[in-house]
């Protein structure tokens, strides 16, 4: 363990010293990165102004919701990066590479790869709105339900890890997977930002049980927020959050291993 | 000496999808693709003694880098065995890889953002590589390759051959047994390749390092290499001594003369005659072996009135380019032993050319 | 002019050499209406109307917004790339105007993600959401005549922001800022009926609120004749200002180029 974290810290400090090169300009990028983001809060925030509530969602809550999204995309992305990235690791022969190094392949994969600037944008936002809104929507913090809210986090965090882990795993087949992402990853990340309830049937079946991005944030915001949309939905859905995560990862984990001997490195 | 490397019989194809154009062959590509099968290396077999330094070269394509790429534990091969060092490189890789270091002359392992140091340092955690190697080591590199003046630099303001150097560093820092060199001089210039050959040389003199060294340049081969393996369409065509291959063509020899009439017909026995359209000289290609020098050239100026002539020896590069092309014939070599010198190949009898050769070919 | 024009076409024929990018992105579009169309859906709560404002009429706007923003979605990188590689000198010194052909490439561009994305994307959006017929023929063609005058504001804003990549290191943080603050003010995520009052009230003062907003009211009509004079001359105001300012940038870009040799 001491052992990884020392790799994660070697690897973050080159990262973090790479990408501050530039010092005015990764500031910039970290600020447009959390205005991008916000920006969709923002319009909600207007709109509510003159509806008042979606769904019966008060803007305080909505903003509980968002956090959500933001915050795990903050962490995954210090972690699966490399992931989110992978055609293009093989297509410019960075996996080789990776092959080449005397530890685990994920392992690196994992640990090398932050997109610092990224995580910092999405996760100030996240950590701001969740301040903001957490008193005002009326969670009580004790020993339990921090410890559940930190368990959803990594639920969050390993759901969308298992999705991009998948693809990367695909991408051992098909070579190009960004469109694929595209429509499955960072089109559902749209719809997934809003409370799942206003979606038709359809969207909503997506949502929980292709790209289980419900797990992300609505349900665990409604464990919380104990919204009346939730009758809608089975009530155990509030609690499996981290089981969902776990057990995607280790899916996804199993079909990454079985993929990895169709590797044909491109090279020239 | 003992056997560091051992391929046996082996063998590695490709899938390739054919694409199809324009519409429906997009639809085409999507719904029903059509495959073709490459066979990138096929049925090679050699071994390399530990210490020994091998050139390894063939045209684009012909399969070195797979080869390389197997060998590393990248790939795995269809069929055949590789060991290297006692393992078994695709099946015991991270075990396998703390013992090689791999060099991409395409390819840096060093950050653009970062000086050579930064990215070590990062080197030196992954490898998990002793405080005291670690300093030992990039003194020693950092002085053999020169680098002093430009190792705290950030890599994007380096020459291409100081980047080089620095990579070259990198691969080298964990000690390992055994080194590939993929292309590692590729588009660097002449005192740059220079201080490249002659750091690899020292290396494998002093440290006994194992290496493999793929190329272009025949150059970095006559330098550094004692022993060349030719690799051509997945297959070895030879395996042999350097010093062979350059006198491999010895009996090959070519005349090249101007004539004051070319009208004449010309015809010598057991030679090829060709006419160089540009320059408008003659050129006898023949084989010593079947008939002498001296020969050929009585019977030119017999029936000629000839204005100049000149005797030429194929070059190393002219005598490889037509290995590759198939005008010369090597009998591929097996080595019956593992002894280097036995690995001796015999070129099939005639060197049969089609144009002269140029000494300064590159390919 | 006819050289010009070249430039669009030929953009507009490269583009069609991706084809899966086709589907991908009507799909991109599609599902980014969808969103919208739901949230505000959710916020009518069945309601036909809200301050004479019904829900079709925003499903409309939303649509209307997405065809100018698809026509928009272009390279806004290409300056600094130029710079970056140092090919800007040799543009330079070619026998036209850069600017103008960046303006009919971008058209040009512009003009493919219409016919390719927007117009498949409003097909089929108009199978499930309620879309409001365009109110006449000359309002419908005074709001081609507005979008068009909406995409060149756009585009010299997007000008003006790529200019600055001749000091600074990278402008990609930037024209993602402008980029967000166009589609809030200028209604692309909330229509600008819903703005508030106060915000609304400076907006009249800048560029976005014509942007979007002028075409959507053109098209659902309603707009007296001198309200319609006065946005058209607003938005030409607009774009004589931004010209300005984009030529003033773009010179002392070029200055700064030659004195430091690229």
């Amino acid at each position: 363990m001491k052992d990884i974290l020392s790799l994660f810290f070697a690897y973050a400090r080159s990262g973090l010293k790479s990408r501050f090169q530039y010092k005015v300009d990764a500031i910039v990028v970290i600020f447009a990165v959390f205005l991008r983001e916000a920006g969709g809060v923002i319009a909600m925030y207007l709109a509510l102004q003159k509806f008042g509530t979606i769904n019966d969602w008060s803007i305080d809550e909505l903003l509980f919701l968002f956090s959500l999204i933001f915050i795990t995309y903050g962490i995954f992305i210090v972690f699966f990066m490399a992931l989110r990235d992978f055609p293009d690791w093989i297509k410019h022969g960075d996996f080789d590479r990776v092959l080449l190094r005397p530890r685990g392949v994920l392992t690196q994969l994992v640990l090398c790869g932050a997109d610092w600037l990224a995580a910092f944008g999405h996760g100030t936002l996240g950590i701001l709105l969740l301040i903001i809104s957490a008193n005002r929507v009326g969670v009580e913090w004790n020993v339990k339900t921090v410890l559940y809210y930190l368990m959803c986090v990594i639920g969050g965090v390993l759901i969308q890890g298992a999705v991009f882990l998948a693809f990367s795993a695909i991408t051992f087949y098909v070579l190009e997977t960004n469109s694929l992402k595209e429509i499955f990853y960072w089109n559902m990340r749209k719809f997934a930002i809003y409370p799942l309830s206003i979606y038709n049937k359809f969207i909503q079946a997506i949502l929980i049980f292709v790209v289980p991005f419900a797990f992300v944030n609505y349900f665990p915001a409604q464990f919380f927020l104990q919204k009346p949309d939730m009758a809608s939905y089975p009530t155990w859905f509030m609690y499996i959050t981290p089981i969902v995560g776990i057990v995607l990862y280790a899916l996804a984990y199993a079909f990454w291993r079985f993929s990895l001997r169709f590797y044909k490195s491109t090279g020239n | 000496m003992e056997t560091m490397i051992n391929v046996e019989n082996l063998c590695k194809t490709f899938k390739i999808q054919r694409r199809s154009t324009g519409f429906t062959g997009a639809v085409k590509n999507i719904f029903r693709p059509t495959y073709e099968y490459k066979k990138a290396v096929n049925d090679v077999s050699f071994s390399i003694n530990e210490g020994e330094m091998v050139g390894f070269i063939g045209p684009n394509g012909a399969g070195k880098s797979t080869t390389v790429k197997m060998l590393s534990g990248i790939l795995h091969p269809d069929s055949g065995s590789i060991s290297v060092a006692g393992y078994i490189p695709h099946k015991q890789r991270k075990d396998y890889v703390a013992n090689i270091g791999v060099v991409f002359g395409q390819k840096s392992q060093i950050s653009w953002d970062l000086s050579p140091l930064d990215s070590y340092e990062v080197i030196k955690h992954i490898y998990r590589i002793p405080d005291k190697l670690y300093k030992d080591n990039l003194e020693r590199y950092t002085e053999l390759l020169d680098m002093s003046d430009f190792i705290d630099r950030p890599v994007r303001q380096l020459s291409l051959g100081q980047r080089m150097r620095a990579d070259i560093a990198a691969a080298l820092l964990h000690s390992p047994k055994i080194v590939f060199f993929d292309e590692p001089t590729i588009g660097i210039d002449v005192v740059g390749k220079d201080k490249i050959r002659r750091f690899i040389k020292t290396l494998n003199e002093t440290d006994n390092i194992t290496m493999i060294f793929t190329t272009h340049d025949m150059q970095d081969i006559e330098q550094t290499c004692q022993r060349l393996i030719i690799i051509d369409d997945g297959k070895k065509l030879y395996d042999g001594s350097l010093e062979n291959v350059k006198s491999g063509c010895v009996s090959t020899r070519i005349i090249e003369a101007e004539i004051e009439d070319m009208t004449n017909g010309i015809d010598i026995d057991h030679t090829q005659i060709t006419h160089d359209e540009s320059s408008g000289k003659l050129i006898v290609t023949f084989d010593t072996d079947k008939i002498s020098t001296s020969e050929v050239m009585s019977q030119l100026m017999s029936t000629n009135s000839v204005k100049d002539i000149s005797i030429k020896e194929p070059g190393i590069d002219a005598v490889i380019r037509d290995i590759y092309e198939g005008k010369i014939k090597v009998r591929a070599a097996t080595r019956v032993s593992a002894d280097a010198s036995v690995g001796a190949v015999a070129f099939s009898n005639v060197c049969h050319r089609q144009t002269a050769p140029q000494a300064d070919t590159r390919f | 002019m006819n050289r010009y024009l070249q430039f669009a076409v030929i953009r507009f024929k490269s583009k069609t050499a991706y084809r899966f990018d086709y589907f991908l992105g009507i799909l991109n579009s599609l599902l980014s209406f969808v969103v919208y169309y739901s949230i505000y859906k959710a916020l009518y709560g069945g309601a036909q109307s809200i301050d004479g404002i019904s829900f079709s009429m925003v499903t409309t706007s939303f649509l209307i917004s997405l065809g100018l923003s698809s026509a928009f979605n272009k390279n806004e990188m290409f300056l600094q790339d130029k710079i970056k590689q140092g090919t800007i000198a040799n543009e330079l010194l070619k026998p036209v105007n850069f600017k103008l052909r960046m303006l009919f490439e971008d058209a040009g561009e512009g003009a493919f993600n219409v016919v390719f994305n927007f117009l498949p994307t409003a097909l089929i959006a108009a199978l499930f959401a309620n879309i409001c017929a365009p109110s006449g023929a000359i309002n419908m063609l005074l709001c081609i005549a507005s979008v068009i005058l909406g995409y060149i504001v756009l585009w010299q804003i997007s000008f003006i922001v790529q200019c600055w990549s001749f000091w600074l290191f990278s402008v990609w943080g930037l024209v993602t800022i402008k980029n967000v603050v166009i589609n809030i003010l200028a209604g692309s995520y909330i229509p600008m009926w819903f703005m508030p009052e106060k915000i609304r009230s400076i907006l009249r003062f800048t560029p976005f609120e014509s942007i979007y907003f002028m075409p959507v009211q053109l098209y659902l009509g309603g707009l007296s004749q001198w309200e319609i004079l006065l946005g058209f001359l607003r938005q030409l105001a607009w774009i004589a200002g931004l010209y300005v300012i984009g030529e003033l940038c773009w010179r002392s870009g070029i200055k700064r180029l030659v004195i430091q040799g690229g």
